[in-house]
Parts: C-alpha cells; structure tokens; sequence
C-alpha cells in the first residue's frame, strides 16, 4: 500500500511540477550548504591530522614547556631544562630528540673589504637523531649542492642558513667562531652545508615553537654542551617508544618522572593533539553548519507552505478519496509521503551539490595553503543528511497532512 | 433472515446544520427503507434535502437524530475507521460533477477504491480493466480525465463505483453535467447494474428521464418524504 501512496504522492508532485520544483530548490540550498560545510571541515580536520601523524607518527610523543598547555599556545620563549640521556634510558622509550636554542656571539669570515662580521645570532643544537629518527620534523631540510647535514658523533661542525651565510662570508668548508657561556671556551666549527633558501624547515613539518630562517645556525646537540653545558634551554623533545608500548602510558610516566627531576614539561602525543584539533574542527563546523541550518529551516517552511496550499487545492480530491474509501490515515500518509518526496529529493540534489562544492573548496584552499586538501565523503553524513531532509519534509508537511486527513468527508466533497 | 432485511433502512432521520447564528433543518424526520436490489429515484425540488440524504444513506454524514441502518448495522455506532471501510466495501459513488482524480489515469481511478482495501495491484488493475471494458472504455483506459468526454467520464466514475463489488450504487445528480442522449446510456448502464448485477441503485436527481428507470420515487419537499410510489403506479 506504501508503494500505492507513494504513486500518488508521485503523480502529484509531478502533476505541480513548477511548484514541487521550487520548493524543492528551497530545501536543496540548505542542504548543500550544511553537507558543503560539514565535509570541508572534516577534509580540513583530516588533513590537519594526516600532516600531524607525518610528522609525529602515532608512536610518537612531544615534551613541551609546560606554559604551551596552561595557556593553550606557545609564548615562544619557554624553555625547560632536559637531561636527554637519562630520558633515553626510561623504560619503554626507543628513542629522543631534542632541539636547543641559544644566542650566540659568531664570528666569520672576512669579507671583501677586508672586515670580519661579527653578531649576535640564534643558535639551534639538533639532536642528529632528528635527522635519522625524525626526518619529517626537520622537513626536507635541502641543503645547497655540496653540503651535507652531521652525523652522530660530531661536535664541530655547522649548518647555516643562507642569509647568515651569506652575511658571515663563509662557505663550505671555511669556519665560523662561536662564544657559548663565558666560563667556556670559543668553538671554531667548520660549516658542512648551506640550507637552501627555498628548504627552511618553517616551510615544513612540525616546528613547535622552532621558527628557524635563514638567519638560523644549526648545530649538533652535543656541540651546545660544550659551549653552555647541561641543557636548561630545551625547546622541543621528541620521544618514540618502543614498539607496543602504550604511547599515553609511557608519555605519562615520563612526563611524571621528569617533572621530579625538575623539567618543567608537558607530554603531548598525537591523540591529545588530534583532540584538540577535533575539538576545534569541529566546533567551527558545527557553528557554520548551524548557520546553514538557518536556511534548512527557511526550506522547510517553503515545504510547509506548498504541502498547506496542496491540501487546499486538493480539498475535493481529498473528499473523494475519502467517499471511495480512504481513511484519515490513508491521507495522512499519501500528504506525509508527498511532503517527505520533496525534502527527499532536495536532500539527494542538496548532498550531491555540497559534495561537488565542498571538492571545490578544498581545491581552492589547497591551493592558496599549498596544501593536498583531503576531500572527505563521509557515508554517514550522507545518510543522515538524506534521513533528515526526508524527516524535514515529513515534519513540514505533518500539519498540512493532518489538516487534509481531518476534513469531514462531506464538506470536502463540496469544496470547489 | 438477512436477506428478509432492508439494505438501507432509516427511521426518523433529521439533520440539524449550524449556519451562522441560525440553524438549518435539512432533513426533519425521514423515514425510508430501501430493499435489495431496488432501483430508487429520490426527486424534489432545490434545498428538498435529497443531497444530504444521500450522504447519510452513503455513510458519508452522520444524522443529527434517527437511526439509519445498512444492511442491518446502526451507522451511528461505527468509528470514523469503520464508515471509511464501510464506503469502501457497500457503497459506490456516481456524482453529477465525476468527481475523478484529474492526475491519474482513468483505470488508475478505478483501482483507487481496492487500493484503500489493500487489493493486490495485479488483481486491482486486471479488474480495473475488466470494468472499463464493461462501461464501454476498452480504449480510453489510459486516457486522464481532461481526455475524456463528459460522459465518458461519467463511465469512468460508474466503473469506479463497481470496483469493490458494493451492494448499493449512490448516484448524485449523475445526468445532471450530460446531454440526453448521453444521459440516457448513462440511465440504461445504471439500470443494467440492478437488473443483471443485481446491485441496488438510488438516483437522486431532478430528471423525469431519470426517474424513468426506477422501481420506485420517493419525492421530497423540505427536508420530508411527502410521496413514494412504485414506477407505473
């Protein structure tokens, strides 16, 4: 009888065309609007959290300073103090890498004029396991053809950016001077590579806090030992574990344990960071998809108002539905279903456009963040967003439908 | 005993409208029974009430007063649900407008009354055709309404009528919108429904030619039965 009703709701529907049409734009819009909004934000949340898991690696977690979580973003300044090698003994840890940040007295080469250039420029002390272990933190670090990055067990020797090079007069292969702290002696440090200018690693990855430029010189970890002693200067500390251990557990425990100890940290790892961008994500979508459900809503009062002008136009045919037979529920349902029809279709026009502009955006997006945008179709949200612009039809057209199903039989036979 | 019972059987029937502050009596105390099989004209001027009587012989109203009974069941005691079914399953409608759904096509129109009993669309739409043949439609079954003549339609809705197998055909004015001669096949195929189908038939309308057909007039004159005699008396 269901496939009955919906024959008839059909037939009416298409007999209307114009009007069905109309009112079925007016649903379709808020429709498009939500799924378009809803789907770029998950493709933005998903993108956001593949680049992190590139990065970071779900076995992977981040000490930072204990203000970036308290206030919920980095001040830049905070440093904490790490003893690396003991945190590479805690059970359950593979690996750690740290990053340091001094400024420095530096002395180059002399120029053409004659003059050697000296200045004060931020030093960088990069653990070499960030290059073995954690290639995509540093991003490709690219270096200019006949450089190369240190090794394990080198002190002396550096990498500088291009600016600095180039103001420091220095090439590869030639020394720089550097000054740590003053009860510690100079360093003469050869440089082994150039960053190319286009390669700073700000450009790529994950930096926490590190914003390296061209004017950056970048050392072995172990090189700022020697120059400040223990580290009190620590920016950024990558922990890996060992495979199966429980990432939340290890990062727990360390960040526990360090704290005693005096590092003033905060463990991070990839689900805490994954919430908070979910968190974020999706409260901007939520948001922008409450704006667009405004007009969802201004669609389901266009469906109100074609389904009440239907019962008035089909007032006699009501009556003679009802003299051959048809019970109130009947017409309940034929109006329902008719109601539902609409909010239907526009629901299937509305999702497919939405998808169709939510690709776009992402494209457009990408293209201005010269980033691959993740296009998310979520079958779930097709689902819902199907079952809810049937279920908008329907609710739209209850009062209509009840009112039609309610007429006296007799009245309705006589309405012209 | 069932069959010694009157199809339609009413006693003291009134029908109160509320009009405005007013209230206008259109039926005021009609008693009438209507045997099996019977072919009945009910005829009166304007306003006489014949229109009203013939919703409440068809369940389509309910009196203000009196008792009417079909087939022997008070139709007072029945819900709304039950005088839907009821319609559906005793009574055929024939209008003097056709009253057709103008969407859907003319053995769409006739299957609508089995699709409100639930018949299966197989048997639905076998009998469907089998009653537009019947009614002299074998080449219009797909036509709509707007491609049908007036009284083509009218067959159309004669059709209809027959398409749960009712006992009793209600026919409103059904020459009323036809020319004569049109309305006179329309008379001989009513007539044919009681004399080889059996069925029981109550014309209401204002045509002698009408009236011609019956077994018996019952004629009304302000919401009363003032005479009822059997055709030829």
């Amino acid at each position: 009888m269901v496939r009955d009703f919906m024959a008839l709701a059909g037939s009416s529907i298409l007999h209307r065309r114009i009007r069905s049409w109309l009112t079925v734009i007016g649903v379709f819009i808020g429709i498009t609007a939500v799924v378009a909004l809803i789907s770029i934000g998950l493709g933005l949340e998903r993108t956001v959290n593949d680049e992190v898991a590139k990065v970071f690696g779900v076995d992977t977690f981040l000490l930072a300073p204990r203000q970036m979580s308290n206030s919920g973003r980095s001040n830049g300044l905070a440093q904490y103090m790490l003893d690396l090698e003991w945190l590479r003994t805690v059970d359950g840890v593979a690996t750690a890498a740290a990053v340091r940040q001094r400024t420095a007295f530096v002395e180059g080469q002399a120029g053409p004029d004659g003059r050697v250039t000296q200045g004060f420029l931020p030093v960088l002390g990069l653990s070499p396991e960030l290059v073995t272990s954690f290639p995509a933190f540093i991003g490709s670090l690219e270096l200019e053809p006949g450089g190369r990055l240190f090794g394990e067990d080198e002190t002396l020797v550096a990498v500088l950016g291009k600016d600095v090079a180039t103001r420091l007069h220095v090439e590869v292969g030639e020394t720089i001077v550097i000054a740590g702290d003053g009860d510690k002696p100079e360093l003469t440090l050869t440089v082994i590579g150039i960053v190319a200018p286009t390669a700073e690693p700000s450009q790529q990855g994950f930096t926490s806090g590190i914003s390296p430029s061209g004017d950056t010189i970048y050392v072995p970890y172990g090189t700022m030992d020697l120059l400040w002693g223990p580290a009190n200067d620590v920016l950024t500390t990558l922990v890996r574990t060992e495979p199966g251990r429980d990432v939340d557990e290890v990062a727990a425990r360390v960040q526990v344990e360090l704290r005693a100890r005096g590092s003033e940290v905060t463990a991070v790892t990839y689900s805490d960071i994954s919430s908070a961008i979910g968190t974020v994500t999706s409260t901007v979508s939520a948001f922008l998809a409450g704006i667009a459900g405004i007009s969802l809503l201004v669609g389901g009062v266009g469906v109100m108002n074609t389904m009440y002008t239907s019962v008035l136009e089909r007032t006699k045919e009501i009556g003679i539905m009802k003299a051959v037979g048809a019970k109130n529920s009947h017409i309940l349902s034929i109006f329902l279903i008719e109601s539902g029809l609409m909010g239907l279709v526009g629901g299937i026009v509305g999702t497919l456009l939405g998808l169709g502009v939510s690709s776009l955006a992402s494209a457009v997006i990408g293209r201005i963040f010269d980033v691959r945008v993740a296009v998310v179709v979520s079958p779930s949200l097709i689902v819902a967003t199907l079952a809810g612009a049937f279920a908008l039809g329907a609710v739209a057209g209850l009062w209509p439908a009840w009112r039609a199903a309610k007429l006296p039989v007799v009245d309705a036979l006589r309405y012209e | 005993m069932k069959s010694a019972m009157p199809l339609l059987d009413l006693r003291g029937i009134t029908k109160v409208y509320p009009l405005g502050k007013t209230a206008v009596h259109a039926l005021r105390g009609v008693d009438l029974t209507i045997e099996r099989g019977e072919i009945v004209a009910v005829m009166g001027p304007s306003g006489s009430g014949k229109s009203t009587l013939m919703h409440i012989l068809g369940a389509l109203d309910t009196p203000t007063g009196g008792v009417a009974l079909l087939d022997g069941q008070p139709l007072h005691e029945l819900s709304e649900h039950q005088l839907a079914t009821l319609r559906g399953r005793k009574v055929g409608f024939v209008f003097q407008t056709f009253n057709l759904i103008p969407t859907l096509s003319a053995q769409r129109n006739v299957e609508l009354p089995m699709v409100f009993l639930g018949a299966p669309k197989r048997n639905r739409a076998a009998r469907a055709r089998d009653l537009l043949i019947k009614v002299g439609l074998a080449d219009r079954v797909h036509h709509r309404p707007n491609e049908l003549s007036g009284g083509e339609r009218q067959r159309v809705a004669i059709a209809r009528a027959l398409a749960n197998d009712p006992e009793i055909i209600l026919a409103d004015e059904p020459t009323g919108n036809l020319d004569s001669e049109t309305g006179a096949t329309i008379l001989t195929l009513l007539q044919s429904l009681s004399t080889a189908d059996g069925k029981t038939v109550v014309l209401v309308t204002h045509d002698p030619d009408a009236a011609c057909i019956a077994d018996r007039i019952v004629r009304m004159r302000d919401g009363r039965v003032i005479e009822e005699m059997a055709h030829g008396s």
